[in-house]
């Protein structure tokens, strides 16, 4: 039953305007960074440098396709996230809203197979994009910006030959979508409880913010410094520190996975009880 | 088919059902009348399983994957879609055959057209009604809800609705809709019950409850408010229509009589209100 429901789940989502309008947003803010840096990206990075370059030899170009990826990566803080939260939601609030899951309920399907369909749904298209804004702009960034080094500033500047940055990169962007996943589970289960599509994405805008601002509060207790979900959402950004953890990353992204499960059963088991109408 | 039994449901609002019962059979079109806020609409979310009761039992003697098909309040279609698709995605997360053959077999069903391409969106209030309940008849459940199946149809649209609703009966189906317009009802409900405020305050055969209720008949015929016979029932006149006061034993004598002094009436409607089928138990 469970595949039937996800190729339908599936085809509403990709047969809604409003997901083609997300995808097209993605595309533009990567078009915009890619645009901007084609132009300024070079002045603005002689500014970055230029104390260095009194001291140090730079050979090649630095503003290359692999920075250009590393700031396209950046996107996951906010812009991405926000937009995958609000079209995870809608594939649960606009169904509430349209009076078309009273129509899916009058069927033969059962509650808990619907709703895991839908997050299931959530988590593919989450994927998909990340896969997209990932491939685009390494086509994009290599044609146009070539390969290089890469500098990244994380509270010190870290500097990456061109293929160990393009290893770094993929793992972040892998890392950086367990985050996501984490993000547009949380949106649907706010879905699941607030019904209307404008409540659950102030909601979830909130929620990101919120946990923008937690990740960098100290709240001094080691315990909440490593388990407290907020803590867990940056560890696609480790991997740009110079000395590797990767088991430190790996802890991360599994906490960061039992919580994305924890909010879909929480979702899953508040759907199944609550009244539909 | 199904027997409910002593349903009770409140919400924060206050009560919306108290003990109602109940029973629907094969082939049998029964008619649920209220007025809005009645408490309709909650009971046909607890019978098809939406809603939990707080008290009381539901049987349906059923063993089918989906012994109940409904359309509740609006009927919700993705508006984005076309007939034909609304109906294919439904059919399949159900596994109900989803082949064009037997989605156009669906549209035909209920007299949709097959040509129509555009999204839902574009469809008159009927057809989406129409939509909404193939869309019910997927996976041929034996039971058919319908919340307020009348409200937006125009009178041939409603008029084509009662029609697609006795071909329905006759294939056995045991029906259930709502209304709270009595001609409606009337003109193609076997039973009758009537809610107001969560209470089930009448209940019959729809001649039975209606003809001993009924004690008012608008008569129209040409010039018939000159028709001497009428005079001492009169209740209002208009030009070629009048309404009179007389029990359902009356009528057939008096009609008699109107024919005989040369008026050709052309048509005969009893009225009854709401109200009327209301007090009577709340007595």
């Amino acid at each position: 039953m469970m595949i039937p429901l996800l190729k339908v789940e599936l085809f509403k989502l990709f047969r809604e305007s409003k997901t083609w309008y997300a995808i097209a947003a993605v595309l533009l803010i990567e078009g915009i960074i890619l645009t901007a840096a084609y132009y300024q990206g070079a002045t603005i990075l002689e500014l970055l440098l230029d104390n260095l370059r009194q001291s140090f030899y730079f050979e090649g170009n630095l503003l290359n396709g692999n920075l250009l990826l590393y700031i396209i990566l950046n996107s996951l803080w906010f812009n991405l996230p926000l937009i995958l939260m609000i079209v995870s939601s809608a594939l649960i609030t606009e169904e509430y809203k349209n009076g078309t899951l009273k129509t899916l309920m009058l069927q033969a399907v059962s509650k808990w197979q619907l709703i895991t369909a839908k997050y299931i749904t959530s988590f593919i298209f989450t994927a998909l994009i990340l896969a997209l804004l990932m491939l685009t702009t390494c086509i994009l960034a290599y044609s146009i910006f070539g390969s290089g080094d890469l500098v990244v500033y994380l509270g010190t500047l870290n500097f990456f030959p061109a293929e160990e940055a393009f290893k770094r990169i993929c793992l972040a962007f892998a890392s950086g979508l367990l985050s996501m996943l984490f993000f547009t589970t949380v949106s649907l289960t706010l879905g699941i409880l607030l019904k209307e599509p404008a409540k659950t994405w102030i909601a979830s805008a909130f929620f990101l913010i919120l946990c923008s601002l937690l990740l960098k509060a100290d709240f001094g207790v080691p315990a909440v410094e490593r388990f407290f979900f907020p803590k867990l959402t940056n560890a696609w950004q480790h991997f740009f520190e110079y000395d590797l953890d990767l088991n430190s990353i790996l802890m991360d992204n599994l906490l960061l996975a039992g919580y994305t499960v924890f909010f879909a059963l929480i979702g899953i088991y508040l759907f199944t009880k609550k009244d539909i109408g | 088919m199904l027997q409910a039994t002593d349903l009770n449901k409140s919400y924060k609002s206050g009560k919306a059902l108290h003990n109602f019962s109940i029973q629907l059979k094969s082939g049998v079109i029964a008619g649920l009348l209220g007025r809005n806020g009645a408490g309709k609409t909650t009971l046909f979310k607890i019978l098809c399983g939406l809603v939990t009761p707080d008290h009381g039992t539901l049987a349906i003697a059923s063993k089918r994957a989906k012994p109940i098909g409904a359309v509740i309040e609006q009927p919700g279609l993705y508006s984005y879609l076309t007939a034909y698709e609304n109906l294919k995605i439904f059919a399949q997360i159900q596994k109900a055959p989803a082949d064009l053959k037997s989605v156009e077999g669906y549209l035909e069903s209920v007299g949709l057209p097959l040509n129509r391409k555009d999204p839902v969106r574009n469809f008159s209030m009927g057809m989406k009604q129409r939509l909404g309940i193939a869309i019910a008849l997927l996976n041929d459940p034996e039971i058919l809800i319908l919340d307020e199946p009348f409200s937006g149809l125009d009178p041939t649209g409603v008029a084509s609705l009662i029609k697609l609703i006795k071909e329905l009966a006759a294939q056995d189906i045991a029906i259930l809709l709502s209304s709270h317009l009595m001609t409606e009802l009337q003109k193609c409900c076997d039973y009758l019950y009537v809610i107001d405020g969560g209470i089930l305050v009448n209940e019959g055969e729809t001649n039975t409850l209606l003809d001993g209720l009924i004690s008012v008949y608008t008569l129209t015929a040409t010039n018939i408010q000159a028709c001497a016979v009428l005079q001492p029932y009169l209740l209002t006149t208009e030009k070629n229509t009048v309404s009179i006061t007389c029990s359902s034993e009356q009528i057939p004598a008096i009609l008699q009589n109107v024919l005989e002094e040369g008026f050709a009436v052309t048509s005969c409607v009893p009225n009854i209100t709401l109200e009327q089928l209301v007090i009577p138990l709340a007595k």
